[in-house]
């Protein structure tokens, strides 16, 4: 069975470790129009694209996993146990990130490994030591793999792969990359972007790119070693730790600004930053005005790029795309 | 040194020929969907008008600026329309361009472009929407600053869609409002827009106001009015990206 989810804090190594195969799903580029009956056309089409790719009949996934982690996917969670044959999870995962909340966050994966047995799948102690084994290397090999040049394609489709199928993947791609050339380096900020002609458009200006991106470098950024477990407990204390550390996403609260710190810190050897973010995004936008200010402070030049998918004019980000290249070169 | 600007918009192609940093000669004309012919011919038109036949080197710009594959190289309008706009004035800050289908606001630091906005995903704000009301009001689009100078007070307008102002134009219409304040609430409308996107950059004077539309006087006290800042026009307002353009060729 394929397990899909949308939020890169969907514990996919607990899916993995029950025998199922958890799969991304992302927006198509096709023109949105049955999820238009389901969900107002002010909400992110994120989520619309990736609900009208489910009405479609276009996705191979038998359940989804939600995370809570904005308001419309936490509504799109309901729409879609409503509206299609899949199984639909809510995992509530902590909005606010402290030591109160691992515990919280402890039950909840525990709740969600007994819902996981439900659905035929069972974790146990050796299926879960593999899988959290299996995704570490495949963390590892892409942080390797973008350390030398970021690869969007192959970010997305091991996305869309079975674990052992993308470590394997990612294997032929680190064999094949070569180092990005010279230019100025830019930080591109903001939730997802599966469209790879975008990141294409950076290139072909002449950007060396850094990004803080869900479908790219928050995919695969944990800063938890891996660690030698006991017993399906254990493991989940693990994940509970692995993903309360994870490249922080402005859905979450930190007692100490981490979101805004880890921006901030990613941004000091690049030249621009580019907000390239999903309009009717709010979790992003809130933070937009404060975060360029302080960009803007660091002596950082800052763009604001709006996309909404499927994207229809790439002619029109090109020219934004270049006229930064201008004022950065 | 002759160097050629040719600026591709949406609507019109522009050419502009400098000799040792003056302008030589210039050419607007209409752009047909073959974008590389037009550039072609506003070129050959501009040669034409200065009785040379070569230039040492020429830059495209425009959105139509990649078809145009006899040019040397090509730099965005963003960079071409903030070098055009120091070029006529010196002291300019903040250049606001309205297009045929796009504007954008470009804030200048040091002779240099230090952020820009665009809006190109909707008419509202463009010289588009113009074109669209005064054919709703069988008006020539030349007339409408002059027709919009007579208002006793500005119709207002609500629908920031081009399409509903159109069909609320019509209904103020119906109910007996004078054409020459609808035609002065039009302009209100474009400049609220403008202005609502000039805010997202620092709006610092001199602001100068660049591309077809700035011909338009009440056009100009419109948006002076929403900017509470005086605006100055380019003596050739609509040629100010193809000079950028020319300038660049000659570094």
């Amino acid at each position: 069975m394929n397990v899909g989810y949308l939020c890169t804090y969907t514990p996919k190594e607990l899916v993995y470790a029950a025998g199922f195969t958890p799969v991304r799903i992302f927006a198509g580029d096709e023109h949105i129009s049955l999820a238009t009956a389901h969900i107002q056309s002010y909400a992110c089409s994120q989520a619309r694209g990736s609900f009208e790719r489910a009405l479609k009949g276009e996705l191979d996934v038998q359940a989804v996993v939600f995370t809570r982690c904005c308001d419309t996917l936490m509504r799109l969670a309901d729409i879609w146990e409503r509206n299609t044959d899949m199984k639909v999870y809510n995992l509530e995962f902590p909005s606010r990130i402290d030591e109160k909340s691992r515990d919280y966050y402890f039950r909840e994966l525990q709740d969600f490994a007994n819902t996981l047995k439900e659905w035929g799948g069972d974790v146990t102690d050796e299926s879960l030591r593999e899988s959290l084994k299996l995704y570490w290397e495949l963390e590892e090999k892409l942080k390797k793999l973008f350390e030398v040049k970021p690869d969007y394609e192959a970010a997305k489709k091991v996305q869309e792969m079975n674990v052992r199928d993308a470590i394997e993947f990612v294997d032929s791609r680190l064999k094949k990359v070569e180092k990005s050339g010279k230019g100025p380096k830019v930080l591109i900020t903001g939730s997802v972007c599966p469209f790879l002609e975008v990141y294409k458009l950076f290139e072909e200006a002449g950007f060396i790119l850094k990004d803080d991106i869900c479908t790219g470098t928050r995919f695969f950024t944990f800063n938890t070693p891996l660690k030698e477990i006991e017993s399906v407990e254990d493991g989940l204390s693990f994940l509970v730790e692995k993903y309360f550390n994870k490249a922080p996403c402005p859905t979450k609260h930190f007692p100490n600004d981490d979101r805004f710190k880890y921006i901030l810190e990613l941004a000091e050897d690049c030249d621009g930053v580019v907000f390239l973010l999903l309009k009717f995004c709010e979790p992003h936008f809130y933070d937009y005005p404060q975060l360029k200010e302080k960009l803007e402070e660091m002596g950082k030049k800052v763009l604001l790029l709006e996309l909404e998918f499927p994207i229809s004019s790439y002619e029109q980000l090109r020219t934004r795309i270049e006229a930064f290249y201008e004022v950065l070169a | 040194m002759i160097v050629a600007g040719i600026d591709v918009g949406s609507l019109t192609a522009k050419c502009v020929l400098l000799k040792d940093g003056e302008i030589v000669a210039y050419k607007v004309i209409k752009v047909s969907p073959n974008l590389e012919e037009t550039a072609e011919k506003v070129f050959g038109e501009v040669l034409r008008e200065a009785g040379i036949d070569k230039v040492d080197k020429i830059v495209a710009t425009g959105y139509g600026r990649n078809k145009v594959s006899f040019a040397d190289r090509t730099v965005t309008e963003i960079s071409c329309h903030a070098k055009g706009a120091l070029f006529f004035i010196p002291t300019a800050r903040t250049v606001i361009d309205i297009g045929g289908q796009d504007s954008k606001v470009i804030s200048i630091e040091n002779g240099k472009v230090a952020e820009f906005v665009m809006n190109d995903k909707c008419a509202a704000g463009t010289g588009r929407f113009l074109e669209v009301m005064a054919s709703a009001l069988h008006l020539k689009i030349e007339e409408l600053g002059d027709i919009a100078e007579r208002a006793e007070r500005a119709t207002k307008i609500s629908s920031t869609c081009t399409v509903f102002a159109e069909s609320e134009v019509i209904s103020h219409l119906a109910s007996g409002e004078r054409v020459e304040d609808i035609v002065a609430g039009i302009h209100e409308a474009i400049a609220s827009r403008i202005a609502a996107m000039a805010r997202r950059v620092k709006v610092e004077p001199d602001v100068v106001l660049t591309g077809g539309v700035a011909k338009n006087k009440a056009m100009k006290r419109a948006l002076e009015r929403e900017l509470g800042m005086e605006i100055k026009i380019p003596a050739e307002p609509q040629i100010v990206g193809a000079v950028g353009a020319a300038l660049f060729a000659m570094s």
